[in-house]
């Protein structure tokens, strides 16, 4: 999964999942959001992984999505 | 106060904690989660739509089962 040039991505720390169905429902509904590219959530290491354009989202906006959906959701590290 | 029964896709304790969740975000509503058979009652002054868009920002299956 090559992201396109330009494209950042974060980690943000979720809590509150605790099966598959809660993971698969973030992927689905953050992976729909414009400008997100790639979403991997780990549900044993309580994150999410986001490969996202910068003109289109920020780690805020990612982070307000999640938490809209129920779950608590902390930035965590950013890697260019 | 109208009783509204809705249908949510719930399939663990985590589901049933996000609908708690943005329910209690929207605020001034009572409400009862059914786990085992996948129902949200609530008591509510708001309108339906606004309780079933609420519901569906957990992004879960939805629908409105009727008054009760």
């Amino acid at each position: 999964m090559d992201p396109p040039s330009g494209a950042r991505s974060i980690v943000v720390q979720v809590e509150g999942m605790t099966c598959s169905s809660c993971v698969q429902t973030i992927e689905q509904h953050i992976g729909k959001l414009n400008g997100v590219h790639v979403i991997k959530v780990s549900l044993d290491e309580k994150n999410a992984t986001i490969v996202y354009n910068p003109k289109e989202q920020i780690p805020e906006s990612l982070q307000e999505a999640i938490e809209d959906m129920g779950f608590d959701a902390v930035l965590g590290d950013t890697n260019p | 106060m109208p009783k509204h029964e809705f249908f949510v896709d719930m399939t663990c304790e985590g589901c049933l904690n996000a609908v708690t969740r943005v329910l209690n975000k929207l605020g001034g509503v009572q409400f009862e989660v059914d786990l085992p058979n996948k129902k949200v009652s609530i008591d509510s002054n708001h309108s339906v739509d606004t309780l079933l868009d609420t519901l569906k920002k957990t992004g879960k299956n939805t629908s409105y089962l009727g008054e009760k």
